[in-house]
């Protein structure tokens, strides 16, 4: 256990220490705040004009249906923050594993007592908590500032957590990708490329059969997430994005074996 | 050309064909080939560098891919186990895929299984929430939903009448409803419009004075006509000073706020109507005497002069605290069933309903619905309909107010049944789906015309607390907390690129 804990922490220690994460961190922070802000003060400017002029009033029924916190902040928020993840996560995970393959410092880590299981679940883990980090950081200024207009808190929370289990999604991705190359690029530009195909299946309608489009279609990563941004919390959506790690971490478990080396 | 090149070919070509087809939203040859020909290009890549690496070595490389495999299974297994139990958590403000009682009971009622189809443009971004909303529906009883795309189902949409995206088709056998803007509210009524067999007349008293169910303005009733008539009834005007008699076909007779007192001869038709065993339901406003009120209390009822003040109610558009009463006190009883002290219902300058004395020893009276205990009733009716705070006696009596007041009375022709609120306004178009005040009124005409299977809680849309940042506040938050997180990641990431540096 405790050569495990030393590769955990050796791990957090190497993803807080490097530059690009928290040039990551701040990437994914600010894009949330411009985003979040811009939406938000469109909404609540339309909020205010029915609310203070003849148009009516909160209490005279008269606001739109189409004015509301889910279409107008939420959805494009969600939608925009999702696309920018696949962008952000691949940096993250493209060195985990390639970069120990690189140096050859994995030969190091397969000399110790540790299993492939656990150098893998280590990084993993790792990995994931720097992702939760990103997330919550990303969530504190909408947070602040859907309790301070006192909106619907429990709705932001259901979109952060169908971010954290599609951003958990990518970074699964990312460091299987990571665990085949020793190449930090080829990694990177695999799982961007795994991601976007598995991101939305939609074009594959065009010329596969709706018989077949039943099955491909909930293997999609988008609707998955989509359901958050509606609202709607799903066990089997985030079963669903837990199977990326699972799946992800057998790959890497994989990669990993001194037999393939 | 090496494995490795060919896999970086194949996602270049992969990364141009998704680039193009989502932009264009739609597959191109440009983009079809992309996607074949990266898709090939990968498939190729993959099993040259097997073939180079061999096959995975000995029993521990089987025993890993054995894990992957087993990793597939379970998730597929579990993923599928929830998706089968249909479990759920609604965390929107206004809890939008939660079922409401009315709609679970008429789906458990349905005869057979009912076919939601939504018809829609692949680009149209609110199919999503229907899709979620029709699913809803599907775990909450006997309901196949379908989806057409209206550009590759055109004749079926046709069929049905379908014009705009987002629109589903409720099918119940061979008969149908569309409904353009699908909420859980809409396709209820669409629902009950089409599992309503049995209609009831319901004559809707005109000609002094009464509240309008064809007007459409906020001081209107359209709303409660059109929600009687989507539950069952059929609304005929009765002109009581021109009627000699209530019609036989009447299943009720509704009063809505009449302001100039009835004929003789009117009142002299309803009481016969009575005592032979009708039904009424009357909304009376304060600060009127229509003769209804002492044809009433023969019944039994007391309708005193004056209107209810609740100092637990606050003030509502401009009008002083108290008289704009919201009860949360109910009596059991199948008109209220459903409701309790979260369930809310909103009341307009409203006149107190009491019970006074049975007229028969079998007959039942009952107080229903009550404002809070400290309420007190003010006879400065004037006061209060110019927008006046009421001035309390010294000697006003504190207590429960009744705002609706029922009662039943058998009578050798039938069973009388009346029910009487003490306010019309709380039904009006501008109040009626306030709260629960449409269930209330709703159950009540149910109950009087004998209909209690039709008494349920409906659909709800509630509106969350909205209270907007100002731009002055919204550009606070930003600076306070929205940019100090990415400005504190960057100068982290600053100092350790220049510890890196000089080390």
């Amino acid at each position: 256990m405790r050569p495990l804990l030393a590769l955990l922490r050796k791990e957090l220690a190497v993803l807080f220490g490097s530059p690009l994460a928290w040039l990551t961190l701040t990437g994914v922070g600010l894009v949330t705040a411009l985003l979040f802000f811009d939406h938000l003060r469109i909404y609540n400017q339309i909020l205010f004009l029915y609310a203070t002029t003849t148009m009516g009033g909160f209490d005279t029924d008269t606001i739109p249906t189409y004015v509301n916190l889910r279409d107008q902040v939420f959805l494009p928020v969600m939608e925009t923050l999702g696309l920018t993840l696949i962008g952000l996560v691949p940096l993250v995970t493209m060195r985990v594993f390639s970069e120990e393959r690189a140096r050859g410092t994995d030969e190091l880590l397969a000399a110790t007592l540790l299993t492939p299981g656990q150098i893998a679940g280590a990084k993993f883990l790792a990995t994931f908590v720097f992702v939760a980090a990103m997330m919550l950081l990303s969530f504190l200024y909408p947070a602040a500032s859907i309790v301070r207009s006192n909106l619907g808190l429990p709705h932001l929370l259901a979109v952060y957590l169908g971010l954290f289990g599609f951003a958990i999604a990518l970074a699964s991705i990312g460091l299987a990708c990571s665990a085949f190359t020793e190449s930090q690029l080829l990694a990177a530009i695999s799982a961007y490329a795994v991601a976007f195909v598995l991101y939305d299946f939609r074009w594959l309608a065009q010329f596969a059969p709706e018989g077949a489009m039943v099955w491909i279609d909930p293997l999609s990563l988008h609707p998955r997430f989509g359901s958050f941004a509606e609202g709607l919390v799903r066990p089997a959506d985030l079963v669903y994005f837990g199977g990326y790690a699972l799946i992800g971490f057998a790959l890497a478990r994989v990669a990993l074996d001194p037999r393939r080396r | 050309m090496n494995a490795r090149g060919l896999a970086a070919v194949g996602f270049v070509a992969l990364g141009f064909g998704l680039g193009a087809y989502y932009t264009t939203d739609g597959l191109g040859v440009f983009s079809a080939a992309n996607l074949i020909g990266g898709t090939l290009a990968l498939a190729i890549a993959v099993l040259a560098a097997l073939r180079r690496r061999g096959a995975p070595g000995g029993r521990r490389g089987s025993a890993a891919w054995v894990g992957v495999a087993l990793a597939l299974a379970a998730v597929w297994i579990a993923q599928h186990a929830f998706e089968r139990a249909g479990l759920a958590f609604d965390w929107t403000a206004d809890a939008r895929y939660s079922v409401a009682p009315a709609t679970r009971q008429a789906l458990a009622a349905l005869p057979q299984r009912l076919t939601l189809t939504l018809f829609h443009d692949g680009g149209d971004n609110r199919t999503r929430s229907t899709r979620l909303l029709l699913q809803s529906l599907a775990r909450a009883g006997p309901v196949d939903v379908r989806e057409r795309q209206l550009d590759q189902a055109a004749d079926e949409a046709e069929r049905y009448g379908v014009a705009a995206s987002n629109a589903v088709v409720v099918a119940l056998g061979d008969r149908f409803e569309v409904v353009e803007r699908p909420t859980e509210g809409t396709i209820w009524e669409a629902l009950e419009r089409l599992t309503s067999a049995r209609q009831a007349v319901l004559y809707v008293a005109r000609g002094e004075g009464e509240g309008n169910l064809e007007r459409s303005e906020p001081s209107g009733f359209s709303g409660l006509a059109a929600a009687l008539q989507n539950e069952g009834y059929v609304l005929r005007d009765f002109v009581a000073a021109a009627a000699e008699a209530i019609p036989t076909d009447a299943a009720g007779v509704l009063f809505v706020a009449p302001r100039r007192p009835l004929r003789e001869s009117s009142l002299a038709a309803l009481e016969a109507y009575l005592e032979r065993g009708g039904r009424l339901v009357a909304l009376l406003d304060p600060g009127t005497d229509t003769g209804l009120e002492a044809l009433l209390g023969r019944w039994g009822f007391s309708l005193p002069p004056g209107v209810v003040v609740d100092p637990a109610s606050g003030p509502v558009e401009g009008d002083p605290p108290g008289v704009d009463p919201i009860a949360f006190e109910y009596a059991a009883h199948p008109i209220t069933r459903g409701l309790d002290p979260t369930k809310m219902t909103f009341f307009r300058r409203a006149r107190p309903v009491g019970v006074a004395h049975k007229p028969e020893p079998d007959d039942e009276l009952r107080a229903l619905v009550f404002s809070s205990k400290r309420a007190w009733v003010t006879t400065d009716v004037d006061a209060v309909e110019h927008g006046l705070a009421p001035k309390r006696p010294a000697d006003a009596g504190e207590g429960y107010q009744a705002l609706l007041a029922i009662g039943r009375f058998p009578r050798a022709g039938g069973e009388a049944r009346i029910a009487v609120f003490g306010d019309a306004d709380f039904a009006s178009n501008r109040y009626l789906r306030s709260l629960y005040n449409l269930d209330l009124v709703l159950n009540a005409v149910h109950w009087a015309t004998a209909r209690e299977s039709a008494i349920t809680t409906r659909p709800k849309a509630l509106t969350p607390d909205q209270y907007p940042l100002t731009p002055q506040q919204s550009l606070r938050m930003l600076y306070g907390v929205g940019l100090l997180i990415p400005e504190a990641c960057l100068i982290a990431a600053a100092l350790l690129w220049a510890r890196r540096r000089s080390a």
